[in-house]
């Protein structure tokens, strides 16, 4: 039993890891407490739902589309809201992107209503290893964000883009003296994470089903993941993200998932308290 | 004329909320997202006072805004020293679990049924104030008070002190003050007006559950704050004035109810968008945003 508990943790901490990578994205290179991350997350399944049950195009074709529409959506907050703020305070950025994600919560509200929506009915088909279930659509979880976290781990390592993100994570000025267009590593940051928040929320989506206010607790879960892996580095969400799965799972298991969510906010504050750098961060200097 | 009194009770409510989340967004720039977590607690800590343990009413108004003040300190004495992000993120996590206990208490909190029929505070144990009119006087009457304070309190050494802490914490430290004590009595203050709303919420309405208090509320107290402008208590009046007034505006241009709550929404996301882009003081703010 508590094995069948740890996967599903497992597989559910790889959805977080995910998430939270696309967030340490923009966090990371940017320092923006991107809010709006929670609306895209919510946003990318109503596109899926549009497209593939609405219109009845394929479900891959509908999936990159949504996917290819959320990504728009993320480069163009960006370049609307966030980058004319540039020379303000992050607590007016900040503010500012409370507001896109109230437009866009209530928005979605509008067109498509409050309730709760299934892309995909019908039970999925599983798979039992001894006294272990499970299902395809959880496989296909998994397996999928680990692959897209382990080949941006490379992209990262290895090509110039990768370089010239972490020299933005860094220090942007310094970039921006040496001639590197600081602008273009960001928009193509931006549409990165944008992308890998789309695959992770609508592979949840078509297991589960969405609400147009499931964002908030993925995103949280997804910023505590960050903090509590460390903020900075790249390896960190990913790291922070099975944790938590991994201990909700533990909580659902021990007492009831009603306090899932207190449980992990718990841990962020004990880490706030006792390592604020988190698991992998460097203690810097504060000032 | 029953619609205008009980405008003017659920415009000093909100004002009381965002008079209060100013003293330590505007004044002190700790970006706190957990407010409506104090006026859940404060509503939850009336029924006690009131429906459990029947105590007057200037009793039970001590004992409301006392209790609150000692949870603020659930969050200001881990919250202290932490900086910026951080600090955002620690509020976010207590209105969460604030939330998710009200929440899920069901023993102690009736959880989502909510508790209805609390009972009207009796003035000195003799005016029982029910009804409209009792409570326009009595929230005009709480109102003030709030802004007489709030007021002096901005203008007094203290709120400069507040304002030594947003322009410039370190200079302020290098002057000997401790702004670790301040930042924690800053917080108290605040959780004290906010626990007058908590009261004056949960007895006009006499039925409360937790959704009154969730993250949203926080951040539509928030979103009030900017669209009138941090500073000055004048931003306040206008952000409170703002939020009540716009729906009721909606109203009667006569859009269907299911579109004008979003719609409502909807314009005060594009409110602060805009506000922050062009005029980050907000209506009538006397600082912009830290």
């Amino acid at each position: 039993m508590l094995l069948q508990f740890l996967i599903n943790g497992l597989i559910i901490g790889s959805i977080y890891s995910l998430v939270s990578l696309g967030f340490a994205l923009v966090y990371n290179t940017t320092k923006i407490f991107h809010i709006a991350y929670a609306v895209l997350y919510m946003f990318s399944p109503y596109m899926l739902m549009s497209f593939y049950k609405e219109l009845g195009w394929p479900l891959l074709l509908s999936f990159i589309i949504a996917v290819l529409i959320t990504t728009l959506l993320s480069f163009l907050v960006d370049r609307v809201v966030y980058r004319p703020l540039s020379d303000k305070s992050n607590n007016i950025v900040l503010v500012s992107s409370l507001g896109v994600m109230i437009v866009l919560i209530n928005l979605i509200a509008m067109f498509y209503g409050n309730e709760t929506k299934v892309i995909k009915s019908g039970i999925s088909q599983t798979l039992e290893i001894g006294h272990i279930i499970i299902t395809y659509s959880q496989l296909t979880q998994f397996i999928v964000s680990l692959v897209i976290c382990i080949i941006f781990l490379l992209v990262l390592k290895f090509t110039r883009f990768g370089i010239e993100t972490r020299a933005l994570r860094d220090d942007p000025e310094l970039c921006m003296i040496f001639g590197r267009n600081i602008h273009k590593t960001r928009s193509l940051l931006f549409i990165l994470s944008g992308a890998f928040v789309a695959i992770g929320s609508n592979l949840v989506a078509l297991d589960v089903g969405m609400d147009p206010y499931v964002g908030m607790p993925m995103f949280l879960n997804a910023m505590v993941a960050l903090i509590i892996g460390g903020v900075g580095r790249f390896e960190a969400p990913i790291l922070g993200g099975f944790i938590i799965g991994i201990l909700q799972a533990l909580t659902v298991w021990l007492f009831s998932s009603r306090w899932e969510d207190a449980i992990v906010f718990l841990l962020l504050i004990v880490f706030l308290l006792v390592r604020p750098q988190g698991i992998m961060g460097e203690k810097g200097r504060q000032v | 004329m029953n619609y205008v009194f009980h405008l003017i009770v659920m415009l000093a409510i909100y004002f009381i909320l965002v008079s209060s989340t100013n003293l330590l967004v505007g004044m002190t720039n700790l970006l706190s997202m957990g407010q409506a977590a104090f006026y859940g607690i404060s509503a939850y800590l009336s029924v006690l006072a009131l429906n459990v343990l029947h105590l007057p009413l200037i009793v039970s108004l001590v004992f409301v805004m006392f209790l609150t003040g000692v949870f603020s300190l659930f969050v200001s004495l881990p919250a202290r020293g932490l900086k910026g992000d951080y600090f955002i993120l620690a509020t976010l996590g207590f209105q969460l679990i604030v939330y998710t206990v009200l929440y899920n208490w069901v023993p102690v909190t009736r959880g989502p049924y909510g508790i209805p029929g609390i009972q009207s505070p009796k003035f000195l144990g003799l005016v029982e104030i029910s009804g409209l009119f009792p409570y326009v006087v009595f929230s005009l009457m709480l109102g003030f008070i709030t802004w007489f304070c709030i007021n002096r309190l901005i203008k007094s050494p203290f709120g400069r002190n507040l304002k030594g802490i947003r322009d410039n914490e370190l200079s302020l430290k290098s002057l000997g003050r401790n702004t670790d004590r301040i930042k924690i009595e800053v917080f108290f203050i605040s959780s004290l007006f906010i626990a007058l709303a908590g009261f004056l919420y949960a007895t006009y309405i006499s039925y409360i559950d937790p959704t009154s208090f969730n993250l949203d509320e926080s951040i539509f107290i928030l979103t009030a704050l900017m669209i009138g402008g941090t500073g000055g208590i004048k931003g306040s009046v206008y952000g409170a004035l703002f939020v009540i007034l716009l729906p009721e505006l909606l109203r009667f241009v006569g859009l269907p109810d299911s579109i004008a709550a979003n719609l409502r929404q909807i314009i005060y996301g594009l409110a602060i968008i805009i506000l922050m882009r062009f005029f980050p003081k907000g209506l009538a703010g006397e600082q912009e945003l830290k």
